[in-house]
């Protein structure tokens, strides 16, 4: 028995899920960036999966980009949570859930 | 090619490492140990990625993922010193199991596809579609990366330099924090530069006028005196 390409996507399927609940439950700003890269990753399994099953390398093209786009998103995610820390002394986005200072 | 038996037993072992993982990063209070956490989803879903004959996304996922973006987190969670999140009364309680709630409608929903979408899937042009363990090469990325994807490959670039000004722009000190007394109309002016007994005053001064900033502060004579009156 060789595994299916519905495998995958279930497997894919189960990891956004638990990006979507970590995202969703998590108060930690770090935490919540974590989870959006869990689910990033899901998304990216299916991408593969889906390029390796109709052999076609577009799709590992998509994670490509999509990987750069993560990197960005590391970069500024991370420059905006330290600018955040340095104002409010805190991580919890319930204190920072107004923008004015 | 491997043995059928040898292909599942790995598929099951990696998709139990990678939703253990990711079960054991949502579950963590500590952002630290969330992070080793995530790193286990990662390199679960590189190993994955090999059984899928696609050796270099595998190995970009190692390197950016696992390597430059985990690093990257962890420096912050050190830098800002973040302790374990502490149990504080939930402002909106009810999200708990509406997060509960959404997830499950959101893993339903894909259920329903996964039962009834079920077809073994052909591949999508049998003249252009190459061998499976050809596609996933780095030759054949960097051949559709370079030809016909040539526009999104250098709008990433772009992207990447966006990414880095904005950062930079993020992360450095503004030239005026919170507590610096502004005077509009002039340039700005620290309690302290005026006068060094105050450093420790740090209270803003809120004025509509230059003319009543100036008396709070108390810098009219100084100001005569320092233009050489």
């Amino acid at each position: 028995m060789v595994p299916q390409l519905s495998w995958y996507l279930a497997l894919s399927a189960i990891l956004f899920t638990i990006g979507v609940a970590g995202v969703l439950v998590k108060r930690n700003a770090i935490a919540m960036f974590m989870c959006i890269e869990l689910m990033l990753n899901a998304v990216n399994l299916t991408f593969v999966a889906f390029s390796s099953f109709f052999r076609d390398v577009t799709g590992q093209l998509f994670v490509f980009i999509v990987m750069t786009v993560a990197a960005a998103e590391a970069a500024v995610g991370l420059g905006i949570i330290i600018t955040v820390f340095r104002n409010r002394e805190s991580l919890d986005v319930d204190d920072a859930s107004v923008l004015k200072l | 090619m491997l043995s059928n038996y040898l292909q599942l037993i790995l598929f099951v072992l990696l998709a139990g490492l990678a939703i253990g993982s990711a079960v054991a990063m949502v579950a963590q209070r500590n952002p630290l140990y969330s992070a080793i956490s995530l790193v286990g989803v990662f390199i679960a879903l590189a190993g994955l990625y090999v059984t899928l004959a696609a050796p270099f996304i595998a190995a970009v996922q190692v390197i950016v993922y696992a390597g430059a973006i985990m690093v990257l987190v962890i420096f912050v969670i050190m830098l800002l010193n973040v302790e374990e999140e502490e149990r504080r009364p939930l402002r909106l309680r009810f999200l708990i199991p509406t997060a509960i709630l959404l997830a499950g409608a959101l893993f339903a929903e894909a259920a329903f596809v996964l039962y009834f979408v079920n077809e073994a899937p052909q591949p999508l042009n049998p003249t252009v579609a190459g061998e499976a363990s050809v596609v996933g090469l780095t030759a054949s990325v960097g051949q559709g990366l370079f030809t016909t994807y040539l526009l999104p490959f250098e709008i990433t670039s772009i992207l990447l330099l966006m990414a880095i000004v904005g950062a930079m722009t993020l992360a450095r000190r503004a030239a005026v924090r919170p507590t610096d007394i502004v005077i509009p109309g002039s340039q700005v002016l620290t309690m302290h530069t005026v006068d060094p007994r105050a450093a420790g005053d740090a209270t803003p001064v809120i004025s509509d006028t230059t003319d009543e900033a100036a008396r709070v502060m108390n810098i009219n004579e100084r100001m005569r005196t320092r233009d050489g009156e």
